[in-house]
């Protein structure tokens, strides 16, 4: 079943490049991800068996990712139809890049072995770079550069780790991840400290946490709306996956600490950082990064602090990506309605597009964790296992941060809703495709503030225990 | 096989340091060519008594790939790109090699210490590999042209590799082609990048690219 989805949108994507004509693309991507979205569900029911000799295969926190990414492209591909009704470009390149997207983060998924897991997040960077200069402007053009050019070093970086694991691994002679947990007792401790160190700087560089973070201002600024989504919603997710499968290599080598260690420090740096270049930016696509960058380290900083904070983070994951969606769409839709995202240039949406100005305050409480979101229980729950674990100093810090943070986005996304209404405008109306996807993603996220299914519950738990090796009694709340 | 995997290595670490001091870019290319071609017949050399396909399959792939497809994009790019094809460095080229060869002691230096454990072929092959990721680095950070960048990472890349093929047994061949597929790839990207950025700025004066620049 793995590789039906796999392979789906990857022959789609060539079929992209015939000459069909563009809302036939529009609606083809569309489709690939409403089927993605159904097979996914079925596997919440029952998980797929394992593929290709081992090499492919889904566990509970794969579910999550592969969940997180059937998820947004569907709201991406809704989004989609209303946002090329107004758009002279053709789509082409645009939804060929999409699908090979949605393939090979299927597969960083679902890859068990550390070599594919590199190979595929590679992948994705490549085929994300032509979705950043879509416009084809100079300033997007220069983002692509330095998002390839800074991710690709960075890659490489955890190519060198991955390299390093197969030394500490001699004696395994695979790098698929149930050999190295089961022999974890053969591995080389000196090797695997020096390969982590690769992984987590490397994958971390991708994850956009400080000090590595410099191509996410840039790069999603200057972003569509759609590929922001899914770059800031799926793509550092992908590569999050990849930090907690080192994750799952450590706490079972017994190098939990010097693993956390590392990201606490990761973490507490990407929250400091985040919440001082904020405080000073004008443009909102740009602080939206900021808070990209807060997000993932909370994330980080969640797994780093263990117990509740591994249950957190993986919950966060979640919400994470849902609040992206509403955070970046809504100020891609603005971005297409005003032709620009920069603060004194855009004024008065509520008066002009009332619909889109409730999502721009939703937008803010999303991403500044306030309830009923449930970015606010996820944050919470990391705050608390700061608490727990006695690391006074990582929640004060993480509060203050927070508040700054809360105060950045604020004073852009207010100045964009009140003032006189900015003229002219670009496009007239609102459009009920775009606005929809921005509707389910506020619905959905305020309905798991409010209530927990149980089977998201029971997965996120099961995740969790594969992360630490064991379900025990710390991960209760 | 022992003097000749030396060879190559030494010959490798050589070749980063003659990019970095080379001073016209289709001649950096040149030599990034004939160093992929070396690095290509590393397999042959590292598994002579026992010669498999797989090491064949991976010799072939890394010298039409990285020998002969990547050289011929970059060409295909400065070709395509008006721009002075002489490099610029941000530290001259004296001071370049004397930083490349700090790098290389300190790579040697660093790899005393480190025990790789199995038989790795050779004794150089990880210091080789230190030292010339550690000049890709430098090739980078200190020449400012796109391509040279490109450059830069490519030999990184390469050192990278060095190291990869003497770690065969743990990666399966699928594995290592999709690096190099990947690297490929991302030369191919960078290209297309590289041609757009020239095409906006010559549609545009520079001074309006300087102030728009300013304002962001």
């Amino acid at each position: 079943m793995v590789s039906i989805l796999i392979i789906i949108p990857l022959l789609c994507a060539f079929a992209v490049f015939l000459p069909v004509r563009k809302l036939f693309r529009g609606r083809l991507f569309c489709v690939v991800s409403l089927i993605h979205a159904g097979i996914v569900t079925t596997f919440w029911r029952r998980l797929p068996p394992a593929e290709f000799n081992g090499f492919l295969v889904l566990d509970s926190l794969g579910l999550i990712l592969l969940s997180i990414i059937s998820a947004l492209f569907l709201a991406v591909s809704v989004f989609m139809i209303g946002y090329f009704e107004h758009e002279q470009r053709s789509n082409r390149t645009f939804t060929a890049c999409l699908l090979f997207l949605l393939s090979t983060m299927t597969v960083v998924s679902v890859s068990y072995h550390m070599g594919l897991l590199w190979v595929m997040v590679e992948t994705t960077t490549l085929f994300s770079a032509p979705l950043i200069s879509f416009h084809r402007t100079q300033e997007s053009l220069e983002a692509t550069w330095k998002y390839l050019l800074i991710c690709s070093v960075g890659i490489a970086l955890a190519l060198i780790g991955t390299f390093f694991l197969a030394i500490a691994a001699h004696d395994t002679h695979t790098l698929l991840l149930p050999a190295l947990l089961n022999g974890s007792s053969l591995l080389s401790v000196n090797w695997l400290k020096l390969s982590v160190i690769f992984l987590l700087v490397g994958y971390g560089c991708k994850i956009g946490l400080a000090p590595t973070h410099s191509w996410k201002p840039e790069t999603y600024g200057q972003a569509p709306g759609m590929a922001a989504v899914l770059m800031a919603g799926v793509l550092t997710q992908c590569a999050f996956l990849s930090l907690v499968r080192v994750g799952q290599i450590c706490y079972k080598a017994g190098l939990n600490d010097f693993y956390s260690s590392i990201l606490l420090v990761m973490g507490v740096l990407s929250l400091v950082v985040s919440a001082t270049f904020i405080l000073g930016e004008r443009n909102i696509k740009r602080a939206f990064a900021y808070s990209s960058i807060e997000h993932m380290g909370i994330l980080v900083l969640g797994i780093g602090l263990g117990g509740i904070g591994i249950f957190g983070a993986l919950f966060h994951m979640i919400n994470n990506s849902l609040a992206k969606v509403i955070m970046f769409l809504t100020a891609g839709s603005l971005a297409q309605k005003y032709g620009s995202s920069r603060m004194n240039e855009v004024q008065g949406v509520i008066h002009t597009y009332p619909v889109t100005g409730i999502f721009l305050i939703a937008s803010l409480f999303a991403g500044t964790a306030m309830f009923p979101f449930a970015t606010f229980h996820s944050e919470l729950m990391i705050l608390n296992a700061a608490v727990i674990s006695k690391q006074y100093a990582v929640a004060v810090l993480g509060v203050v941060c927070l508040a700054l943070l809360f105060m950045g986005i604020a004073r852009i996304v207010l100045s964009f809703f009140h003032g006189q209404p900015t003229e002219p405008v670009l496009v007239k109306k609102e459009n009920f495709f775009m606005n929809a996807a921005i509707a389910v993603a506020v619905m959905v996220l305020i309905s798991l503030g409010f209530w927990m299914p149980l089977f998201l519950k029971k997965v996120i738990l099961d995740a969790a225990a594969l992360i630490t090796g064991m379900g025990g009694p710390g991960l209760r709340w | 096989m022992v003097p000749w995997i030396d060879a190559s290595c030494i010959l490798i670490v050589f070749f980063s340091l003659t990019i970095l001091a080379t001073y016209r870019i289709s001649g950096m290319i040149q030599v990034f060519a004939v160093q992929s071609f070396v690095l290509g017949l590393m397999p042959f050399f590292l598994h002579a008594d026992a010669l498999a396909g797989r090491d064949v399959l991976i010799a072939l792939g890394t010298i039409l790939l990285k020998a002969a497809l990547v050289p011929y994009i970059l060409f295909w790019a400065i070709r395509h790109v008006s721009m002075r094809s002489e490099v610029k460095p941000l530290i001259g080229f004296g001071t370049s090699i004397i930083c490349g060869a700090l790098l290389i002691a300190g790579a040697f230096w660093v790899s005393l210490s480190l025990k790789l454990p199995g038989k790795p072929g050779s004794d150089l092959i990880f210091p080789c590999f230190l030292a010339t990721v550690l000049l890709g680095f430098l090739i980078m950070v200190t020449r400012t042209r796109a391509v040279t960048q490109v450059l830069g990472y490519l030999v990184m890349e390469n050192g990278i590799f060095l190291f990869a093929v003497s770690l065969f047994d743990a990666m399966p061949i699928l594995i290592e082609m999709g690096i190099l597929l990947d690297i490929f790839v991302a030369v191919f990207i960078m290209a297309i990048v590289v041609n757009h950025i020239n095409e906006e700025f010559e549609r545009s004066p520079v001074s309006v690219s300087r102030s728009k620049m300013g304002e962001t």
